[in-house]
């Protein structure tokens, strides 16, 4: 490198004069950049990545600036990359309102503030902007770790206040810190006052549900759709039996019913959600098992849809939505569930759904979309039309297909590559690899085509193995896609043909899963065990997370007032209380100041104690008198007797300047004191 | 012409008005005691826009049904209604007292020099000004446990005379900005300002000698005085009288220093009268300045103003009370 191009890169990066040797301003603007680059860092999941860039440039842009004290650039500058910023938000996603763009722009917009830094207004908008983006954190997750990544934030941002309001000479960080810390801690009461009493009501308006992705189940089937679930190891919900719990292959848990198939997508035929007009109307059901309870924890999936374990009779403890049942054997709420929801149920897990059906019910099953995949049609009616199962029953062709699964030779996989347009055609006659969608499309495709009503039920299948903590996890993982057909006089039969290609799919709860990554592959390596006892006492902190902060609802708001003894609690007596308690709170602090305004010195009021024994002793001190003065003259007046005494005061001189008499008075000495003085009164001839 | 304007403000004029009569309700004192009932404390702008960033977060986590949302909000919630009361016990249990005032010259800065004693616990970021004067000129210091801290404020007094000085302000904004607690102080104190001196002064007028010592001396044209004695040792060379040296070396005698003590045998009267037809301050201005040269040149001078006389002399003392003479007199 030559010389010019070595002075050039000298003056690109400026010379590092360590942390603590920055001038002020410098390093409180550094820490600033730093507490930023920590708040915006989780959301490089989900921004496109031009925000990334942008704003890690202007981060380092500004911190160049901070380090080599140089002028900040003009509002031209600053306009111009606030119109790029717009202009690439519009272009990811051809909109500025809506949650991920906003949270894209306010990202951009508070890196770009940081190049404004002026005057204290400025900094308190990037502290302002820093709380909000704190916030849009919790739309993409509520875990305990964004939990503490946030908590860190905050005391960052605090931090920065801090120090913005500290103007004289070099305070140290931890100083800051730790008045930060301070602050938030003493306001920690009433922060967990608000949130135990502010009455939690529903959204003020719309059911927000644009934007954010997720993954989870859905109203709607395509190929694809399950295999995408299945990639996520996310929980979608923890369940505890009462007593015994069913085995594993009886593990359904039943989402929405699929029914209608315009050829690419499965959709359910009536409404996904309760509608106020739409009544419980629960199914017909034959069981053949004696009835289980367990109680539940889901993660919301914006879906009203339940996904509830097969066949669940009764659900209570619900807060908040009305949930019914509905005669396939669905739980509706009647909106799209956002909360997490706890739940005590009823289930029977052995039984025939029927033989009672809704009108055009059956219709609905044998619908088959014209023109797609015709070849599988002509292959079923062959298939029914072969001379060996002429007249049989729906069991028997059921039985037959399935048989036929088990003896070709499809592959169950996570990744069958694209299908075409005909989709079905392909799977069941081509290539003959696919996921538990491809089969169960296939599957009731087959039947309508045989004139067996059929329809597609998604949900999930199976659990992780039990927990310390007594709960089984369901994770997205474990989605699955099965069928139903129906027999005349016996009602809807479940059919899994899934379960005939991959017995392991089903009867164990175990999962295809996708590639591990290189850390959890390392470590998976070096011992197995220990990557899943991290991963399973993690979750059990995460559940009581789940279970004591994120569930808190109504429900539990109004449990809480019942044990405060109100007997039929309702919000306005938790608004009350809350308004009650933080009125009480203030007035408490409010009498406090006013009894403080009185209080004086510790070490001024000894003295005033001193002088008025001394003046039962006939020595009246003025004022302005100190102990040095007091002492002189008691041992004037007094000799030797007093001495005591003035040794007393003395001591009491030398603790003006001790590092404790500002805390509290030595006491002792006081009593002592008095005691002396008493003793010489009586002593002394009257 | 905004001054004028809010003159005519009812609202305005009001406001003043009800600031003056409240002002003038404070009890002046030179060492205060802040405690509840002398602390004011309202929100700051910087407040308001907090208030207003919770309510989005708030609307925000009932909107998507937050529980983490709440968290954040309540906490921020907290710690701001906590930071109001630690904004006002900055202030509460600081004693101010104020240092006895040096006089000043109209029309450059008097300082006063404010003792903020803390008993108890260490403040940080508290500021002194005038309370009329901008937000930018406060001075910030801390005060340590149990120790105390000197802030400083300077202004222009605009005339001579025995003035009341000015109310002060003690605020902060100390931990998170959002309140600002202050307090209104008027000490009472006077300050004593002189006139304004006038920058192009003509010369001192000049001096007559008085009864004459043992040394020799004598006047010179210009007015300068100039005694002379006999060389000590240690006097600076540019003491000595070399024009007079050779002469002393060739009789043999020793060599002589010029004598600045015996300069102070001079009498030098700064009168009024001597001031030619200028206006009475200007006369003031022209007297002070005089005083002053007078004192550096150590002459003993005495001041003659209408009604008043004061007798020759030299010193501190003396420069003080020819000063205090010309702030007083009307």
């Amino acid at each position: 490198m030559n010389a010019p191009t070595l002075a050039a890169a000298r003056r690109l990066v400026p010379s590092w004069p360590g942390w603590n040797r920055l001038p002020r301003e410098a390093r409180d603007t550094l820490f600033l950049l730093g507490v930023i680059a920590w708040t915006v860092l989780p959301h490089a999941e989900h921004l496109p990545a031009w925000a990334i860039v942008l704003t890690a440039l202007v981060l380092v842009w500004r911190g160049r600036i901070a380090l080599a004290n140089a002028a900040l650039p003009g509002r031209w500058v600053l306009i111009g990359v606030l119109v790029v910023a717009v202009a690439l938000t519009l272009w990811s996603y051809h909109s500025l309102l809506g949650k991920e763009p906003g949270v894209a722009l306010a990202v951009s917009l508070m890196a770009l503030k940081t190049l404004e830094l002026r005057a204290r207004r400025d900094a308190f908008v990037v502290f302002f902007l820093g709380f909000f983006i704190i916030l849009t954190h919790f739309l993409y997750s509520q875990s305990l770790g964004v939990a503490i990544a946030m908590l860190i934030s905050v005391w960052g941002l605090l931090t920065a206040v801090v120090l913005a309001h500290m103007p004289v000479g070099q305070p140290s960080l931890k100083q800051a810190g730790g008045l930060a810390a301070r602050t938030a801690l003493l306001g920690a009461p009433v922060m967990a006052l608000m949130f135990l009493l502010f009455p939690r009501i529903g959204p003020l308006w719309g059911v927000p549900q644009d934007g954010i992705s997720k993954t989870g189940l859905s109203n709607t089937m395509k190929m694809g759709t399950m295999t995408q679930v299945a990639r996520d190891e996310a929980i979608a919900m923890r369940i505890r039996f009462d007593g015994v719990a069913p085995t594993p292959p009886e593990m359904y848990f039943r989402g929405p019913v699929l029914t209608h198939f315009d050829g690419v997508e499965w959709t359910p035929t009536g409404l996904p959600y309760a509608a106020a007009s739409l009544p419980s109307r629960p199914p017909t059901l034959k069981t053949n098992s004696p009835p289980l309870t367990y109680e539940a924890t889901l993660e919301p999936q914006r879906l009203a849809s339940l996904p509830l374990l097969e066949a669940t009779t009764d659900v209570q403890g619900v807060d908040g939505y009305r949930i019914v049942a509905r005669e396939d054997l669905q739980w509706l709420a009647d909106r799209p569930v956002l909360d997490r929801l706890r739940l005590k149920g009823t289930a029977t897990t052995r039984f025939v759904l029927g033989p009672s059906r809704r009108p055009g019910e059956l219709q609905d099953a044998l619908a088959l979309p014209d023109g797609f995949n015709p070849r599988i049609v002509a292959w079923a009616q062959a298939f029914r039309d072969d001379p060996e199962r002429r007249g049989a029953n729906p069991a028997r062709l059921v039985q037959a297909v399935l048989q036929h699964i088990r003896t070709q030779a499809f592959d169950y996989t996570l990744s069958p590559g694209d299908y075409g347009r005909n989709a079905i055609d392909e799977f069941w006659l081509d290539r003959k690899a696919g996921f538990c969608e491809h089969f169960a499309s296939a599957f009731v495709v087959v039947m309508r085509a045989m004139g067996v009503p059929a329809r597609i039920v998604t949900g999930y299948q199976g659990t992780d193995l039990l927990q310390v903590d007594g709960y089984y996890i369901v994770r997205q993982s474990s989605a699955h896609a099965w069928a139903e057909y129906w027999q005349p006089g016996v009602g809807w039969t479940r059919a899994d043909p899934t379960g005939a290609v991959s017995p392991d799919r089903i009867g164990r709860s175990t999962r295809l899963a996708p590639q591990a990554g290189f850390v959890a592959g390392t470590l998976d390596a070096m011992s197995p065990q220990l990557l899943e006892q991290l991963r399973a006492g993690w979750e059990a902190i995460n559940n009581r997370w789940n279970q004591r902060v994120l569930n808190y609802s109504r429900g539990q708001q109004l449990d809480v007032l019942k044990e405060l003894g109100f007997v039929a609690p309702t919000w306005e007596d938790l608004a009350l209380l809350l308004v009650g308690t933080l009125s009480g709170l203030a007035l408490a602090g409010a009498i406090w100041a006013w009894l403080d305004r009185h209080r004086v010195d510790p070490w001024v009021r000894q003295l005033e104690r001193m002088k008025r024994a001394l003046r039962g002793l006939g020595i009246v001190a003025a004022t302005h008198e100190a102990p040095r003065t007091l002492a002189a003259r008691v041992r004037e007046r007094l000799g030797a007797s007093g001495e005591p005494l003035s040794a007393h005061l003395d001591r009491l001189e030398a603790q003006r300047y001790s590092r404790a008499a500002t805390r509290r008075p030595d006491r002792d000495l006081t009593r002592e004191f008095e005691l002396a003085a008493r003793r010489l009164r009586s002593a002394a001839p009257r | 012409m905004s001054e004028a304007l809010s003159a005519l403000n009812p609202a305005a004029f009001a406001r003043a008005r009800f600031r003056t009569w409240w002002q003038s309700r404070l009890p002046r004192s030179d060492t205060q005691l802040l405690t509840q009932s002398n602390i004011y404390i309202l929100p700051t702008r910087a407040g308001w826009m907090f208030a207003s960033t919770l309510l989005v977060l708030l609307l925000a986590s009932i909107n998507y049904q937050l529980n983490l949302g709440f968290v954040l909000t309540f906490l921020l919630a907290g710690s701001g209604a906590v930071s109001m009361h630690l904004t006002h016990g900055t202030l509460r249990g600081l004693t101010l007292h104020l240092r006895p005032v040096a006089p000043a010259f109209a029309g450059s800065p008097a300082v006063l020099d404010v003792v903020m004693s803390s008993p108890t616990s260490q403040r940080f970021g508290v500021g002194l000004r005038l309370l009329d004067a901008a937000a930018a000129t406060l001075a910030w210091v801390n005060v340590p446990a149990g120790g105390q801290s000197n802030a400083h404020v300077s202004f222009v007094p605009a005339a001579r005379g025995l003035h009341e000085v000015p109310t002060l302000s003690v605020e902060t904004r100390f931990p998170l900005g959002l309140f600002r607690a202050w307090t209104v102080w008027r000490p009472v104190a006077r300050l004593l300002v002189y006139p304004a001196i006038e920058s192009q002064a003509p010369a001192l007028p000049a001096a007559r000698p008085v009864a004459a010592g043992a040394a020799t001396s004598r006047r010179t044209e210009g007015g300068e005085i100039e005694g002379v004695r006999a060389y000590r040792r240690g006097d600076p060379l540019k003491l000595v009288a070399w024009k007079k040296a050779a002469q002393a070396l060739e009789t043999g005698a020793e060599l002589v220093s010029r004598d600045t003590s015996t300069s102070a045998r001079q009498e030098l009267w700064l009168d009024w009268a001597a001031c030619g037809s200028i206006a009475p301050e200007e006369r003031l201005s022209r007297l002070a300045a005089w005083t002053l040269a007078a004192d550096r040149a150590d002459a003993d001078y005495g001041l003659r103003l209408p009604g008043l006389e004061i007798e020759p002399g030299d010193g501190d003392g003396q420069r003080a009370r020819c000063l205090e003479a010309l702030a007083l007199w009307r």
